[in-house]
């Protein structure tokens, strides 16, 4: 068996709303390894990003326990939270979540900024990431000249800048055309396949879906035992 | 920002208008040692002509001249510049920094329809030596022609005009000549000044018409204060002002906070701590009520050299400019007013939870 880069026990995430209190995630418990594309599924409001933003070190759990990388998140104080997740974790977003007044290099930069590289070198590493999405030739385009498939590859080559051990995905394919989706896909899983990354996908999409290793289905805040190995 | 440019540009009017009015005098060694009297009620009333051998007669007084506002109009009612009838031959020695051509002055003195222009003056309307122009009368309801017989170059105040209030008398009816509206004092010293000022006020404390002596340069203020008392009038707008520009300021930077929210929450998630997004908000608020500042600055300096260009020696408004020290205090207000603004607005934008910063939408 591979190392477990995410291990969560008991994991329940409640939302308190004045009066209301919501189970978003249940008592979830679930081992991922590394090297496993993980496809999220479930029907809305089934606790799928609240697991991804747990997983990311986004937010906090209420109760249970959550190690990753080896790292028990409940330990670590906010700004060293917001360190680990620059160093370990990419996210790619459904609204890509660009900066609007940066070029696709700035935005691609921008993690690269709380690292010790110099200038000269965050650049470069910014520019192999978007060569690697394909995009070398827009370096200096603002997102809203880009077409969401644009944007959204701007915003991959953003998650893999600091080269981070683990991607998170969050319906990376619901704003984007069949088309787009398809290339993206195919993207995240060549990063699966040729460069080791973990990847953790919320989707809708069962033909999304289909590029992971493994698909995993949540309800009502609960992590259904049965696993799909849609490659198999 | 272009509201808070908007905002800070007033207040940099306003502190110009202040300063120029209230705040500076003629610093040339003889504008300190220049007095005025007029009479105590008001700037409108005159004086008998009797009290200019009087003021001679006190102690520590050079020379005095008798001299009266004229207004009337040149032409069109909007070629405004300041006309004064005076005693020829005591213009100069009040005025020692007006250079005139020997030939020149003694001409005026000698042509009792005679008239000296400052140079700047004369070039604005394209008058020569040898012209002939007519003032058309409104306080005075008379028509006076006049001979252009010199231009003199001064420091400052060049956009006057200078008659002998002899010509003035002379056109009007007996019973109305033989006053002044104002005597221009030359001490021997500036620091006689108020001394005398005393004296020549006690001198006339049991008379019929009573007087009012000031410098020179408290005396331009009040002829402000004359039009209405502008001293409030400025001190209130410039409060509500500061205070609009604070609200004004406020609202901006906690929008264009408000805005971010969701960039914070994409900040945040990419690594940045609540601190450094903090300093970025708040320097980014300071950049822009700086260049805020600066750009309202840059418009009220041009509005200044406006006013100033077109004061036509009213009061001290050709002197109005945004000097050195008021850029610094305008910008540094503006600073200051656009960070405390985004202190509260920023904190509460870099603290707020990553999940519920990328739920804002936009
Ligand atoms: N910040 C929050 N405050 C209160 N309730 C929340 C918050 N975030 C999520 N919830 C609730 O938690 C539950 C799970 O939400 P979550 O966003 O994880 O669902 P999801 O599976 O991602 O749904 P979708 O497919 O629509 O994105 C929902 O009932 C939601 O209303
Ligand atoms: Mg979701």
């Amino acid at each position: 068996m591979r190392e477990a880069v995410i291990e969560a026990r008991k994991l329940t995430k409640i939302y308190k709303r004045d009066e209301f209190e919501v189970r978003a995630l249940d008592n979830c418990d679930i081992e991922i390894h590394r090297g496993e594309f993980v496809a999220l599924m479930g029907p809305s409001g089934s606790g799928k990003s609240t697991l991804m933003h747990l997983i990311a070190a986004m937010d906090r759990a209420t109760s249970g326990r959550i190690a990753v990388l080896g790292e028990d998140l409940a330990e670590l104080d906010d700004a060293e939270l917001a360190r680990w997740r620059n160093r370990h974790i990419g996210f790619i977003f459904q609204q890509f979540n660009l900066i609007p007044v940066l070029t696709a290099l700035e935005n691609v930069e921008l993690p690269l900024k709380l690292t010790s590289m110099n200038g000269k070198e965050r650049q470069r590493q910014a520019e192999t990431a978007l060569k690697l999405v394909g995009l070398d030739d827009r370096l200096t385009h603002f997102p809203r000249q880009l077409s969401g498939g644009q944007e959204q590859r701007v915003a991959i080559a953003r998650a893999i800048a600091t080269d981070p051990d683990i991607l998170i995905a969050d319906e990376p394919t619901g704003n984007l055309d069949a088309q787009s989706a398809k290339d993206v896909m195919t993207m995240l899983q060549k990063l699966n396949r040729d460069f080791g990354k973990t990847i953790i996908m919320v989707t809708h999409d069962r033909h999304a879906a289909e590029y992971a290793t493994m698909i995993r289905h949540l309800e009502k805040g609960e992590l259904k035992p049965e696993i799909e190995y849609p490659q198999a | 920002m272009a509201s808070i440019a908007a905002s800070f540009c007033l207040l940099g009017v306003l502190l110009a208008i202040y300063v120029a009015l209230f705040l500076t005098g003629d610093d040339s060694p003889a504008g300190a040692r220049r007095l005025v009297t007029r009479n105590r009620i008001s700037l409108t009333q005159i004086m008998p002509i009797s009290y200019e051998a009087k003021i001679r007669q006190v102690p520590g007084v050079e020379t005095v001249m008798a001299y009266q506002w004229f207004g009337g109009v040149y032409k069109e009612p909007k070629n405004f510049f300041a006309r004064f009838a005076c005693e020829p031959e005591s213009l100069f020695k009040i005025y020692p920094e007006y250079r005139i051509p020997e030939e020149e002055k003694r001409a005026f003195q000698a042509d009792r329809a005679g008239t000296v222009l400052g140079r700047d003056l004369a070039n604005k309307f394209n008058i020569k030596t040898g012209d002939k122009i007519t003032l058309k009368g409104d306080i005075f309801p008379i028509d006076l022609e006049f001979n252009v017989r010199g231009l003199f170059d001064a420091d400052k105040n060049e956009e006057v005009m200078w008659f002998n209030i002899d010509y003035l008398w002379k056109s009007l009816p007996a019973d109305r000549r033989d006053f002044a509206g104002t005597y221009l004092i030359l001490a021997q010293s500036a620091e006689d000044g108020p001394a005398i000022a005393q004296q020549i006020d006690s001198l006339f404390r049991n008379a019929q018409v009573q007087t009012r002596t000031e410098s020179e340069s408290a005396f331009a203020a009040s002829f402000v204060n004359f039009l209405g008392n502008v001293k409030l009038y400025l001190f209130m707008i410039s409060a509500a002002i500061t205070f609009t520009i604070l609200l004004v300021c406020g609202n901006t930077v906690a929008m264009s906070v408000r805005e971010r929210v969701r960039e914070v929450g994409i900040m945040k998630t990419l690594g940045f701590t609540n601190g450094e997004v903090l300093g970025m908000i708040l320097g980014e608020a300071t950049v822009i009520s700086l260049l805020g500042g600066f750009f309202g600055c840059v418009v009220a300096w041009l509005l200044c050299r406006g006013v100033a260009a077109n004061a036509g020696g009213f009061a001290n408004l050709e002197g109005m400019t945004l000097s050195p020290w008021m850029w610094v205090a305008v910008i540094a207000a503006a600073v200051v007013m656009g960070t405390a603004a985004a202190i509260v607005p920023a904190l509460g934008a870099s603290r707020t939870e990553i999940v519920e910063a990328m739920r804002y939408s936009g």
